[in-house]
């Protein structure tokens, strides 16, 4: 461990700790816009500059590996003057649409200029590089909000490994592209929508959440993901129970803020009319039971050639009560009848792995049968 | 193969030369040959061969730099027991003038049956040069365009690194032999430790010609220090500034010197092997690179066992696809590695992590120019030349406003009205002098109160301006500063990556400014606030191209602030040339 000196205060780090990741584990806010705890060190936006003492110039604190009996000073006059500069150069290219903006209320670039009290840049206002680009059905690329922090290039080929995007063209053209500005659909994409996670603007968007409501009136929701078994943490946003889109947020153990594409974009299913809500039951089995009046009827044609079978032709809703009853009763009765080894356990590969232990552990112990399988494995 | 074979081939190549009575040198650098000496080449060639004369009589010689490119093509013409004689802006015509002034004209066997001539000339050529070459005889006016050696653009100047551009020819590794080289790698490999020769580059008080002046010694031996398994030598010819070509003529003129360089080098820090980072809009010093690496490995001086020693080193050819930035040594090695040239935050520095997260010694061009003389003739040699703190010699590519422009290699130390009344000639046009931009569009301009500044690392920084990698503008009274700062700063607004905002964005400012200033629209607030910036872009950017890209504007703001003084004034309209 490294003992160091922030703004007075001592502070202990481990070697190759950076003195921003030192002083946010100590509390000690330093503001900062390329980076990402998650990601590799960039450098590029300039606010994290503190100094060092013995140095004359200010440092960024991102890039400063921590070293026994430093001495940091993260906020003074000058600092503060020089960062208030800085943000003003990122907003004489970043037009200030925040009425209007999906991602007032979380953009880091708008929350910098709230502290910063700059309503306004000084500079010649100019946008650089006024690309919009809808082509994809996922998110939109509005590149007049981008300010090339570079999070979703090294989002994408450090976590992700899809290496889609770079920066492509020069100066004041330097803008985030696929390989010859092609659409995204003919990138190596995934359409995981990291990229979207992390950024810090307007830039990227998701296509759902467009004009959808204000981050402040949305409706968290966190749930974990039914897709697979990893577990990932999803947060939903809803604006009058209506899912306007899904991210994750840092602490989410498992993921962090990183999810895959079905996990980020695939949740339509969650409000489709058509999803189960209840147990449905076999409706001859229910005719049996006395649980319906109407006997079933063998369709005139199979029902494998039916387009769209209703599943009410079929099935009848029951609640779970009934269903487990019955359930238990028929395992109970086939058990005492033939013995455990007549049952088979199959579990889903969408089951969490606690999920899956208690069912072979019901499986082994309850039943009494080691005949357990799981689909992944087929 | 070990060196003494080698030796023996320049041996033989010495003696081959010696039996010439006269060798005629025609400079093939790339300002030569954009003034036409590809074809003045060939008429030398095919003169000499009209005139028919004895075979050792004369040879023509395709060789690199003589440094006066303003007046190019160069033909330089040795004779033996004889004051050589430099011909300037030679044109074809006047090549066979001076071949028939020079060369003998032999008798013309008229029985000769013409099958067995030269192809390259038929028998009508011939009758026709030599018509032409006996009209010569009479002709006079080949006087004035001879460049007397005397001059002090020659004897002020100082060479080490160019010391064989302009004697030999670049495309012959036995040319390069028979002055002596890879006589140091010899050396280094026979009687020296790697440590040896790392304080021996120390002590020569060697600093990296790229601009930063960084102790060359201090830098390889950090990097041999490290104790990693792979380490790489990198030589950077991603030569940038405007008006600046002091790398690609060492490149393009003396190749071998720059390769005996990189594998001192590369002996001294322990890697095996080395990238030579070439610029792409330089054709002529790749091809020529890239054969000198070709004859390196056939004669075993590159490969797996170099000199028959067991140490191995090879070395290769990338090549920049045009960015600026990729000068800059974090940028050039993401180039190297197939990335987007783009530099990152330093520290870790190339020496503990770089090409490849392995160490790495990057060094300009020119540096490693100089580490083959300074073996050979010793770091107590060496430091003797220079100041105290800046040893050596520095080459400069002298533009501008100035009678003799070209290519110069000077003692550190020399005073700037050295280089541009003495070396340079003067202004031309009764003109007068107003500034020296040092450094390209990094640097800073110097004006005429400090015009006796010694030229070192320390001094110019200290006006506000860098050495760098030794573009030398000279201005006279002509030019509006204002305008001149601009053009640097439209340059840097173009090359910057995009990657840190007070580059991207701040020199786009700056440039708005000083279009808004030279339009007459300024107000007198703008000034402070176009010093503001620069301090800002200076103070805040990530790499060198925006920490220096303001010092046009600061250098001249302080030495010529009247001009922009006068810019904000309503009534008044600047006229050029009021300082």
């Amino acid at each position: 461990m490294v003992e160091l000196t922030i703004d007075g205060q001592k502070v202990m780090a481990h070697p190759g700790t950076s003195v921003l990741d030192a002083a946010l584990a100590n509390n000690i806010d330093i503001p900062r816009l390329c980076h990402h705890p998650e990601l590799s060190v960039s450098g590029g936006c300039r606010l994290c500059i503190v100094n060092v003492e013995g140095n004359p110039n200010p440092t960024p604190s991102c890039g400063l590996t921590c070293e026994d009996g430093m001495s940091i000073e993260t906020q003074n006059a000058e600092l503060y003057q020089t960062r208030r500069e800085i943000i003003d150069l990122f907003i004489s290219e970043h037009p200030l649409d925040c009425v209007t903006c999906d991602k007032s209320g979380a953009c880091l670039l708008q929350k910098y200029a709230y502290e910063f009290g700059i309503s306004k840049t000084s500079h010649e206002f100019e946008i650089s590089k006024p690309i919009y680009q809808d082509d994809n059905p996922f998110f939109i690329r509005d590149h007049q909000y981008c300010i090339l922090c570079g999070r979703c290039v090294r989002v994408c080929d450090e976590i992700v490994g899809a290496r889609a995007i770079d920066f492509a063209g020069r100066g004041f053209e330097c803008h985030i592209a696929t390989p010859f500005d092609d659409p995204m659909k003919d990138s190596t994409c995934v359409f995981c929508g990291n990229c979207v996670q992390v950024c810090p603007t307007a830039a990227l968007t998701p296509v759902s959440r467009l004009g959808k409501g204000r981050e402040w009136e949305l409706e968290r929701v966190k749930t974990i993901c039914g897709y697979c078994g990893v577990g990932c943490q999803i947060e939903y946003a809803l604006n009058d129970g209506e899912i306007i889109y899904a991210q994750s947020t840092p602490d989410a153990p498992v993921n962090s803020e990183f999810l895959c594409t079905k996990g980020r974009y695939g949740w339509d299913f969650a409000t489709d009319p058509e999803r189960l809500t209840s147990p449905m039951l076999r409706r001859d089995l229910a005719y049996e039971l006395g649980l319906t009046s109407e006997p079933w009827v063998l369709p005139d044609r199979s029902p494998l050639k039916v387009r769209k079978p209703k599943i009410d032709d079929s099935f009848i809703p029951v609640d779970w009560d009934t269903a487990l009853d019955l359930v238990a009763g028929t395992l109970a009765k086939t058990v005492n009848e033939y013995g455990p080894d007549s049952v088979m356990g199959l579990a889903s590969a969408r089951c969490t792995n606690e999920e899956n232990y208690i069912f072979q552990k019901f499986m082994r112990l309850g039943i009494g049968t080691n005949n357990l399988d799981h689909c992944a494995r087929l | 193969m070990n060196f003494s074979t080698l030796e023996e081939v320049g041996n033989k190549e010495r003696q081959r030369q010696e039996k010439y009575q006269r060798r005629i040198f025609c400079c093939t650098s790339t300002a030569c040959l954009s003034a036409g000496a590809g074809q003045v080449h060939t008429t030398l060639d095919q003169a000499v061969a009209a005139c028919k004369c004895d075979e050792h009589e004369a040879e023509v010689v395709k060789t690199g730099c003589m440094g006066l490119c303003s007046s190019g093509p160069l033909v330089r013409v040795e004779e033996k027991e004889v004051d050589p004689v430099l011909y300037g802006n030679v044109s074809q015509e006047m090549a066979q003038y001076i071949v028939s002034r020079h060369v003998p004209m032999g008798e013309i066997e008229e029985e000769v049956d013409s099958e067995e001539q030269d192809e390259s000339v038929t028998p009508h050529d011939m009758l026709h040069y030599r018509a032409s070459l006996r009209r010569a005889r009479t002709q006079t006016e080949l006087d004035n365009t001879i460049i007397s050696l005397d001059h002090p653009f020659f004897s002020k100047q100082v060479k080490v690194v160019l010391n064989e551009t302009g004697r030999i020819n670049p495309d012959k590794l036995e040319d390069y032999l028979a002055h002596g080289g890879y006589k140091a790698l010899a050396h280094v490999l026979d009687k020296m430790t790697p440590e040896e020769v790392c304080n021996e580059i120390l002590d020569s008080g060697l600093r990296g010609r790229g601009g930063a002046g960084f102790p060359t010694g201090l830098k390889w031996n950090f990097v041999r220090q490290e104790g990693a398994e792979n380490k790489f030598v990198i030589v950077n010819g991603d030569e940038g500034d405007p008006g600046a070509y002091m790398d690609r003529t060492v490149m393009e003129d003396d190749p071998h010197r720059v390769l005996e360089g990189m594998i001192i080098c590369a002996y001294a820090v322990g890697a095996s092997h080395g990238y030579l980072y070439i610029r792409g809009e330089y054709p002529i010093a790749v091809d020529r690179i890239r054969k000198a690496i070709r004859a390196a490995r056939r004669r075993k001086i590159l490969g797996k066992s170099v000199l028959g020693t067991k140490f191995g080193f090879n070395a290769e050819v990338r090549i920049g696809a045009g960015a600026f930035v990729c000068g800059e040594e974090t940028a050039l090695i993401h180039s190297v590695e197939g990335k987007r040239g783009m530099p990152r935050i330093r520290p870790p520095y190339p020496s503990t992590s770089g090409l490849w997260e392995a160490p790495t010694v990057i060094n300009n061009v020119e540096t490693m120019g100089n580490v083959p003389s300074i073996i050979t003739r010793g770091a107590k040699w060496y430091s003797s030349i220079g100041t105290e703190k800046s040893k050596g010699t520095k080459v400069f590519a002298l533009a501008g406003h100035l009678r003799n422009t070209g290519l110069i290699e000077v003692p550190m130390g020399i005073t700037l009205r050295e280089i541009v009344y003495d070396i340079g000639g003067g202004i031309p046009d009764d003109r007068q002098f107003k500034a020296a931009q040092t450094g390209g569009p990094s640097g800073g301009c110097i004006p005429a109160e400090f015009l006796d500044t010694p030229v070192d690392y320390e001094s110019l920084t200290k006006l506000g301006s860098i050495m760098g990698s030794g573009g030398l503008v000279i201005i006279d009274d002509s030019t509006n500063m204002p305008d001149f700062a601009n053009f640097f700063m439209d340059f840097c607004e173009d090359e910057s990556c995009g990657k840190c905002i007070p580059c991207r964005v701040g020199t786009v400012q700056i440039s708005k400014l000083l279009d808004k200033l030279i339009s007459g629209e300024g107000k007198p607030e703008d000034l402070e606030k176009l010093d503001k910036l620069c301090q800002l872009v200076k103070s805040t950017s990530l790499c060198g191209l925006g920490q220096s890209a303001p010092n046009p504007v600061l250098s001249t703001l302080k030495y010529f602030g009247n001009e922009y003084d006068i810019l904000v004034q309503p009534t008044q309209t600047v006229e050029a040339g009021e300082s």
